[in-house]
C-alpha cells in the first residue's frame, strides 16, 4: 500500500469511528434544541432553563452526588438492555426485574439483620441479581426453546412484578425477635413470611434496612482506619472530609463502573460474549458456525436479567435503604434509551447513563428556578432516542466502512490476481 | 366465595363491563391490524392511545364540545402515526426500538401538553379537571331487548364504531383490492413493488389508520369512561392490544376474540374488587397480564407473522 493510501485509510477509519460517537451527541444536541422550542412555548427562556438544569446536575458537590445516585441504576439497566440486545434478546422487562431485585435485597436485609456487614452486603447484592435472573427465566425459556417473542413476554412480566411489589410492601413482615423470645406465637403464613412492610407505619413502605446492610459511603471509606492512617496528615484529606456530600455517595457508582468494565470484557473478549453477539447479528449463520443458538440466547437473557436485578439492589443498598411505591420511576424502561444512545457499547452506556442521570438530577432545580416542568426532561430523552435511532439507521459511519471493506476486498483481489499470474509464469 | 363469584356471572353489569373494557383494546388492535398486515410492527399503539386520550381531554376541555374532543383525539393519534411512519417507513429505523422511543416520549409530551393547556399563568391547576364526556347512546328498539339490549346496545358511541370496525377491516383485507395490496406488501414487498404497488404509500396509509383508531381508543378512556385525565392513563393497554393481535394470529375475528379475553379479565378484576373479597387487589390488577402471559404460552407459539414483518423496505436491497 502506498503512503498516500495509508494516510487515506487512517483518515477513513477516523471518520468511521467519529461518526459512531457524533451521532448520539448530535442527537442529544438536536433534542435540546427542539425541547427549547417547547420551553419557549411555555414562556420561559430555554437558556435559563438549561443553565439551571446544568447547575442542578453538576453545580455543587451535592448536585454531583445526586447525579451519581440517579445514574447508577441506569448504568445497570442500560447494560442489561445493551447486552441482551447485542445477543438478540430485546429485554424490555428491566423494570420488573429491577423491582424484584429490590424486593429481594430488602427481604434479605430484613430477614437476616444479625449477619456481619462483610457477609450481609454481598448476600443482599447477590440476592438482588439472582431475583432479576429468576424473573427473566420464563421469557428466556419461551424465547430460546419456543421462539416466543421476548418483547411481549418481558413487558408483561413488568406489570406482574410491579403489582407483586405493590402487594409485598403492604404486607407485614414477621418480627424475628417475637419468634425467638416466644411472646407472641407468630403465624407463619405465606403472606407475613414474604412481606417487607414496616409494621409501625400506616403507609405502604418497607422497613428501613439495617445499617450493616448499607453499601458503605465514600465518606465512611475515607474515615476507615486504613485510609486515615495512610493520609491522615495530608491537607487534602482533611478538606475531603469536610465535603458532606461524600456521605451521600455510596460505593454503588464505583461498582457500576467495575461492572461496565466487566461486561465490556465479557462482550468483546470472551467466547461467551462472542457467541451471543454472533447470535444477535445472525442466528442462522451462528447455527452454521456450530453455536448452540437456544442455549446462547438463554444465557444472554439470564445475564441481562441479572444486571437489571442488580440495579434494584444497588438503589436499595446504596441510596434509599428501603422501598416505597414508585421508588425508582421508569429506571428500567429508561435502560432502553440509555443502551441505544450508548450505541449498545458498555462504555457508551456509562456516558449516556451519565447524561440521563444528570437530566434527572437537574430537572427539579430547573422546575424550581424557571418553573419549566420536570416532564420536559422526558421529552428531551425521547427526542434524543428518536434522533439517535434515525442517525444510526442512516449511519454515515457504517456506509463509509462498507465502502472501505469493498475497496480492500478489491485490492486484495487484485493482489491475488497478480500472485496468480506470477505463479502461472 | 363461590356464591360471590356466581353473583358476578349472573349480574348483567359484568357483561356490560366486558363490552366497555374490550372497546379500547378492540379499537386499537383491529385498527392497527391493517398496518400489521402490511408488515409494520405497531408497538407504538401505546403512544397513539395516550396522545389520543390527551387529545380528547384538550379538545373537549377547550371547546366544551365533546365531539371536538373526539376530533382532537383522532388528530393527535394521526400525528403520532405520522411520526412513526416517517421513522419506520421513510427512514427505515428499527420499528420496535422506535416504538419504545415514541412510547416514552408520549408520556413526557402528554404531561407537558396537559400542563400547558390547563395552566393559568404560573400556577398549575392541581385538581382533576372534569370535562364534558361522551353520552350514553341507546339504540332504539335493539336497546329495549332485555339483557342483550343492555349489554350491547346501551353504550358510548365508540363502542358502536368498534362493532362496525371488525367487519370493515375484514372486508377491506379480504374483499377489496386495497386489502390485496396490503397483504402483498406484508408478505412480499419486493414482488408488490415490481407490479407497481407503492410499498411506502400503503404502509403510510395503514399506519395513519392505526393512529386514528388508536387515538379514538385513547379518547374512549379519557372522555368516555373517566371524564378526566390521569398521567399515563393508558397504563399499558396499547401493549395488551398488541398482544391481542399476536394472540389472534393477525385475523380480524381472532383479534376480536383476543381483545374480548383481556376485556373480560379486566371486567372480572373490577367486579371482584367491588365485592371486597379477601383477595389482595394487586393480584386482581395483575389478572389481565397473567391471562395474557398464559395466552402467550399456550396458544400463540410460533405464530404466523406476516412474512416481511418488521423489515423496512429498501428498493435496492433486492
Amino acid at each position: 500500500m502506498s503512503k498516500q493510501n495509508k494516510l487515506r485509510a487512517i483518515w477513513q477509519e477516523y471518520l468511521e469511528r467519529s461518526f459512531s460517537v457524533t451521532i448520539p451527541i448530535l442527537a442529544i444536541l438536536a433534542a435540546f434544541a427542539f425541547s427549547g422550542l417547547i420551553i419557549l412555548a411555555w414562556g420561559s427562556s430555554p437558556f435559563a432553563a438549561y443553565a439551571a438544569l446544568f447547575s442542578g446536575a453538576f453545580g455543587s458537590p451535592n448536585a454531583i452526588a445526586t447525579t451519581l445516585q440517579r445514574l447508577t441504576p441506569l448504568v445497570f439497566t442500560g447494560l442489561a438492555v445493551a447486552y441482551g440486545y447485542r445477543g438478540g434478546f430485546f429485554n424490555i422487562g428491566a423494570e420488573g426485574q429491577l423491582y424484584m431485585g429490590a424486593i429481594a435485597a430488602v427481604w434479605v436485609a430484613i430477614t437476616f439483620p444479625d449477619l456481619p456487614e462483610w457477609l450481609l452486603v454481598p448476600f443482599c447484592v447477590l440476592a438482588s441479581g439472582l431475583m432479576g435472573l429468576v424473573w427473566i427465566l420464563l421469557p428466556a425459556y419461551l424465547k430460546a426453546r419456543r421462539g416466543i417473542n421476548e418483547v411481549l413476554s418481558t413487558l408483561l412480566m413488568n406489570y406482574i412484578a410491579i403489582q407483586y411489589f405493590e402487594w409485598v410492601i403492604r404486607v407485614d413482615h414477621i418480627q424475628k425477635g417475637i419468634l425467638l423470645f416466644g411472646g407472641v406465637e407468630p403465624v407463619w403464613t405465606f403472606q407475613n413470611w414474604l412481606g417487607i412492610k414496616d409494621a409501625t407505619q400506616p403507609h405502604p413502605k418497607s422497613a428501613f434496612i439495617v445499617e450493616s446492610a448499607h453499601l458503605p459511603s465514600l465518606k465512611s471509606l475515607l474515615e476507615s482506619n486504613l485510609i486515615a492512617n495512610l493520609f491522615g496528615g495530608a491537607d487534602w484529606y482533611q478538606e475531603l472530609l469536610n465535603i458532606t456530600a461524600l456521605g451521600r455517595i455510596s460505593l454503588a457508582p464505583l461498582l457500576g463502573v467495575l461492572v461496565v468494565i466487566f461486561i465490556y470484557f465479557l462482550m468483546f473478549k470472551t467466547v461467551t460474549g462472542y457467541r451471543s453477539r454472533a447470535v444477535g447479528i445472525n442466528p442462522e449463520a451462528a447455527r452454521f458456525m456450530g453455536i448452540n443458538v437456544p442455549r446462547t440466547l438463554f444465557i444472554t437473557a439470564l445475564i441481562s436479567g441479572t444486571l437489571a436485578g442488580l440495579a434494584g439492589g444497588m438503589e436499595v443498598l446504596g441510596t434509599q435503604h428501603r422501598v416505597i411505591p414508585n421508588f425508582l420511576v421508569n429506571a428500567g424502561f429508561d435502560g432502553i434509551p440509555v443502551a441505544l444512545i450508548g450505541q449498545l457499547n458498555p462504555l457508551g452506556v456509562l456516558l449516556s447513563a451519565t447524561f440521563f442521570g444528570a437530566l434527572r438530577a437537574g430537572a427539579n432545580k430547573m422546575q424550581v428556578i424557571t418553573s419549566v416542568p420536570v416532564a420536559v426532561v422526558y421529552i428531551i430523552q425521547a427526542l434524543a432516542i428518536v434522533f439517535a435511532i434515525a442517525g444510526t439507521t442512516v449511519d454515515i459511519g457504517s456506509t463509509l466502512k462498507k465502502k472501505r471493506i469493498a475497496r480492500e476486498m478489491e485490492e486484495r483481489g487484485k493482489l491475488q490476481h497478480v500472485k496468480g499470474e506470477v505463479s502461472n509464469a | 366465595m363461590l356464591n360471590d363469584l356466581s353473583s358476578i356471572f349472573l349480574n348483567v353489569e359484568f357483561y356490560v363491563a366486558i363490552v366497555r373494557m374490550t372497546t379500547p383494546l378492540l379499537l386499537a388492535a383491529v385498527g392497527s391490524l391493517l398496518a400489521e398486515r402490511s408488515g409494520v410492527v405497531t408497538f407504538s399503539m401505546e403512544a397513539m392511545m395516550l396522545m389520543g386520550a390527551l387529545g380528547g381531554i384538550i379538545g373537549s376541555g377547550i371547546t366544551g364540545n365533546v365531539w371536538m374532543g373526539i376530533l382532537f383525539a383522532i388528530v393527535f393519534g394521526l400525528l403520532v402515526g405520522l411520526a412513526y411512519s416517517v421513522m419506520a417507513v421513510s427512514v427505515g429505523a428499527h420499528q420496535i426500538v422506535t416504538s419504545v422511543g415514541l412510547n416514552l416520549g408520549a408520556v413526557g409530551l402528554s404531561a407537558v401538553l396537559y400542563a400547558l393547556t390547563f395552566t393559568r399563568g404560573e400556577e398549575v391547576i392541581q385538581t382533576v379537571i372534569k370535562v364534558s364526556s361522551l353520552p350514553l347512546v341507546k339504540i332504539p328498539l335493539l336497546g329495549d331487548i332485555p339483557f342483550i339490549g343492555q349489554v350491547f346496545f346501551n353504550h358510548l358511541p365508540p363502542v358502536y364504531f368498534g362493532y362496525v370496525l371488525v367487519p370493515l377491516v375484514w372486508f377491506i383485507l379480504y374483499r377489496t383490492s386495497w386489502g390485496l395490496k396490503i397483504r402483498a406488501v406484508g408478505e412480499h414487498p419486493h414482488a408488490a413493488d415490481t407490479v407497481g404497488i407503492s410499498v411506502a404509500k400503503v404502509r403510510y396509509a395503514t399506519i395513519l389508520f392505526a393512529g386514528a383508531c388508536s387515538g379514538l381508543a385513547g379518547a374512549f378512556l379519557s372522555i368516555g369512561l373517566l371524564g378526566s385525565y390521569m398521567e399515563n392513563m393508558t397504563a399499558g393497554r396499547g401493549f395488551i392490544a398488541y398482544t391481542a393481535i399476536v394472540f389472534g394470529k393477525w385475523q380480524p375475528v381472532g383479534v376480536l376474540l383476543g381483545t374480548l379475553l383481556f376485556g373480560a379479565a379486566d371486567a372480572l378484576q373490577l367486579r371482584i374488587q367491588a365485592l371486597n373479597l379477601d383477595i389482595p387487589y394487586q393480584f386482581l390488577v395483575m389478572l389481565p397480564y397473567v391471562v395474557t402471559m398464559i395466552a402467550l404460552i399456550s396458544v400463540v407459539g410460533r405464530a404466523s407473522w406476516p412474512a416481511s414483518y418488521g423489515n423496512p423496505f429498501k428498493r435496492e436491497a433486492g
